[in-house]
């Protein structure tokens, strides 16, 4: 009995994933476990392992996007017979969100060459043909049952969209395969495509105004969309910011120290994994930011696991560093590294990104004073950290040059209330200013 | 404003313009004493004259073609045909004669003849008095096709139709005659091609002629308690149409019902839609819906003939296909 691969769901809220190639080929002998192809998802780009010994039967999507669930290839014995109804019949949607074709063995039957010579370009407004290639494709999966390995997954390729909702992808620079139809027979309707754009960014127009220069247009690859989507979506989150200073002399010679005993090979702390560590600390105090909004309850958690924004080749990327209330600094700034070390890599994994509860982005790095994060859904805080500057301040009626770090806390007022946020930032400006309480 | 029926509208029209004007006469069967078989005529053979309202022989043929006869030589009659089934039996002098001698005649001729004529469905008068038959006519150039369905509509494209030049065949609904509705004091004559938006609406259109302009209004009520928006629009003349209206209308609400009581094959639904998947091809969100009667004899039966022809429910069905989220 022949095993259908089917697209994996590999973290929670993933839809869809795109197959960026395949490491067999037709025809490959495949053992469980070994890498069957490259997925990359709004998170990650992986390696698939097989879950099935055999041989690589069919390819079905040779690559594009793919919904979660579909099936994308098929696993047997040499020789054996692709249950072709099943899978034609099933994956109508999944092939015709693909881009790519697979290569296909001639078909045998006059109706199937029929099918398959249909023109497939997309716009063909030959919505009455459907019927007639509905059959085609039926006829196709008759002979494929009746033949070793025969047409069964190729054709597809034509999407299902109305006028309208054709127009507007035109207009929006939106690829209409790329839009999931929820019309009658899944047809893709003007909400459909209305409703990506609201998640997926505008692409420049293709035109370009003359006398402009040279424009370089940058396709979007899943991460840039996903950065897009999300955060499209927590901009509409009402949200509020408070700012604090804190003073970083205590924290500075804390680090100072904690360098000075660093053995061989070890990671040196940096002013991040200290905010790491207070931030931790200061959560698990206050439940109230140590939440998720999930539009129909409110989450708090009694473990903090904090994300990091990390800046990467491909886009901004949150690697969630787990129970960092349990850690100690050496072990944050350790954690830290590997997790930042992979992720400029392109190395991380589903589970490397999941179950954040709160997330620092610190651009002290680049000399940036202060500034505003935007929320991290389903998340309801977020922390915004500035460099430390050497600023004055007055301290008992003398002025004083102080070692001061700003600290932005947003907020999503519908989880989160002012005062819950306030006292969450106090709590870490004091554990900055006296770190020894954080432990 | 004053309220007049359907057939109070028409007959108003008829008066008036017989009043001003002595071209302007009446031929058909049983118009005079009788006042015509639905009573659109009645009281006029007293005002007017048995001259100017004059009965005929059961002839549809010879009605039309003394129509077509002294329309030529400069009057301006209108000529009532009492069933539209029987306009099948003047098919020779609209088709072949009254449609054709204004051009054949490089314009030396003219035709302004208007033959007003009633039917439709729901008093059970059987298979040979109730056809819809209007998208015959807009086949033929040369003719001009008029379906009203108020009494402000009827009353002001009749005296239109009275004072055009080419010959116009004017239909009116057998179930609308007793439908009141305002008419302005004065008469304001209506011009041929212009389409009138009966209600406004953002989800879909819904392109109604006849009897199912005051049922697509209902369906759209209805609609709008399931939080639909109907736009309902009547184009009044079939030919000349009013395309721009419709196609602009489309581009608006992105869908389109059409309907009408005559079967729906070959009905001027399948015009409307042509019209419409050409104009706002780019437009539209989800398949054109035609609704029509079923194609079928209609028949005598009340029940039968019930549920062969098309009511608010048909509308408002289609109307939710359109919007239909699978």
């Amino acid at each position: 009995m022949a095993t259908e691969v089917k697209l994996p769901r590999l973290g929670q809220g993933m839809e869809s994933g795109t197959i960026v190639k395949w490491l067999k080929g037709e025809g490959d002998a495949v053992k469980k476990r070994e890498p069957l192809y490259e997925l990359d998802t709004d998170k990650v780009t992986q390696e698939v392992e097989a879950e099935a010994d055999g041989v690589l039967l069919k390819i079905l999507v040779d690559s594009g996007e793919v919904e979660v669930g579909k099936t994308i290839a098929v696993i047997g014995k040499p020789g054996e017979n692709v249950a072709a109804e099943d899978v034609a019949a099933e994956d109508v949607a999944a092939e015709e969100t693909a881009s790519g074709n697979g290569a296909a063995p001639a078909p045998e039957s006059e109706e199937a060459t029929e099918a398959e010579d249909r023109p497939e370009e997309e716009g063909s407004p030959a919505e009455a043909m459907d019927g007639e290639r509905e059959r085609g494709r039926q006829a196709a999966a008759a002979t494929a049952a009746a033949e070793p390995v025969a047409a069964a997954g190729d054709g597809g390729g034509r999407v299902k969209a109305s006028p309208l909702a054709r127009r507007l992808a035109r207009e929006k620079g939106i690829q209409i395969a790329e839009v999931s139809g929820t019309g009658p027979e899944g047809r893709i309707v003007a909400e459909d495509v209305e409703r990506f754009q609201s998640v997926a960014p505008a692409i420049a127009p293709a035109g370009r105004a003359a006398g402009e220069g040279e424009v370089e247009e940058i396709a979007l690859t899943s991460t840039r969309k996903t950065i897009a989507r999300r955060l499209t979506e927590a901009w509409q989150a009402p949200v509020f910011q408070l700012t604090v200073s804190a003073d970083m002399t205590r924290a500075l010679e804390l680090r100072e120290r904690l360098v000075g005993r660093l053995a061989e090979g070890e990671t040196k702390p940096t002013v991040s994994d200290l905010l790491t560590k207070v931030s931790a600390a200061a959560l698990v105090l206050h439940p109230a930011v140590n939440a998720h909004f999930t539009g129909e309850s409110i989450r708090r958690f009694s473990v903090a696991h904090v994300g990091i924004a990390v800046a990467t080749p491909s886009g901004l990327i949150v690697p969630v560093i787990r129970d960092a209330h349990r850690q100690t600094i050496q072990e944050l700034a350790a954690a830290r590294a590997e997790l930042v070390g992979r992720a400029r890599d392109g190395k991380l994994q589903r589970a490397d990104l999941d179950d954040g509860t709160f997330t620092i982005s610190n651009l002290g790095m680049y000399g940036i004073e202060q500034f505003v994060a935007v929320l991290n859904p389903p998340q309801a805080a977020i922390l915004a950290a500035g460099a430390t500057i050497e600023t004055p301040v007055a301290r008992g009626g003398e002025v004083v040059v102080r070692p001061l770090m700003s600290l932005t806390l947003t907020c999503d007022h519908r989880a989160i209330d002012g005062a819950d946020g306030a006292e969450f930032l106090r709590s870490v400006k004091e554990l900055l200013e006296e770190p020894a309480l954080a432990l | 404003m004053p309220e007049l029926t359907y057939r109070e509208a028409v007959r108003d029209a008829l008066s008036r313009a017989m009043r001003e004007d002595d071209d302007v006469f009446l031929m058909g069967e049983d118009i005079a004493e009788m006042g015509g078989s639905m009573g659109v005529t009645q009281g006029m053979l007293d005002e007017f004259g048995a001259e100017r309202v004059r009965n005929t022989p059961i002839s549809e043929m010879a009605i039309v073609g003394t129509g077509i006869g002294a329309a030529m030589q400069g009057m301006r009659p209108v000529v009532e045909i009492m069933y539209q089934d029987f306009l099948t039996l003047s098919m020779e002098q609209l088709v072949n004669q009254a449609a054709k001698h204004r051009t054949m005649s490089g314009g030396q001729l003219k035709v302004p003849l208007t033959i007003r004529t009633q039917g439709g469905a729901g008093w059970s008068p059987g298979a040979q008095h109730a056809q819809q038959l209007e998208s015959w006519f807009v086949h033929v150039p040369g003719l001009k096709v008029v379906f009203p369905s108020t009494p402000e509509d009827v009353r002001g494209l009749l005296w239109s139709a009275i004072y055009d030049d080419n010959p116009v065949i004017f239909f009116e609904h057998r179930l609308l005659y007793p439908l009141k509705g305002e008419v302005p004091a004065e008469l304001a004559p209506i011009p041929f091609g212009k389409a009138r938006i009966m209600r406004e609406g953002t989800d879909v259109t819904v392109i109604a002629i006849g009897r199912m302009v005051p049922e697509a209004l209902q369906a759209a009520e209805e609609a709008e308690t399931l939080g639909i928006s109907v736009e309902v629009l009547d184009p009044r003349t079939l030919l000349p149409l009013d395309e721009e209206a419709i196609i602009a209308s489309v581009q608006k609400t992105n869908r389109c019902v059409t309907a009408h009581e005559a079967v729906t094959r070959g009905g001027f639904g399948a015009e409307l839609t042509a019209v419409v998947q050409h104009g706002a091809f780019d437009y539209l969100d989800a398949p054109i819906e035609r609704v029509g009667a079923k194609f079928a004899p209609l028949a005598f039966a009340p029940a039968m003939e019930q549920w062969a022809v098309p009511h608010a429910a048909d509308v408002l069905e289609a109307v939710k296909r359109t919007v239909a989220r699978a």
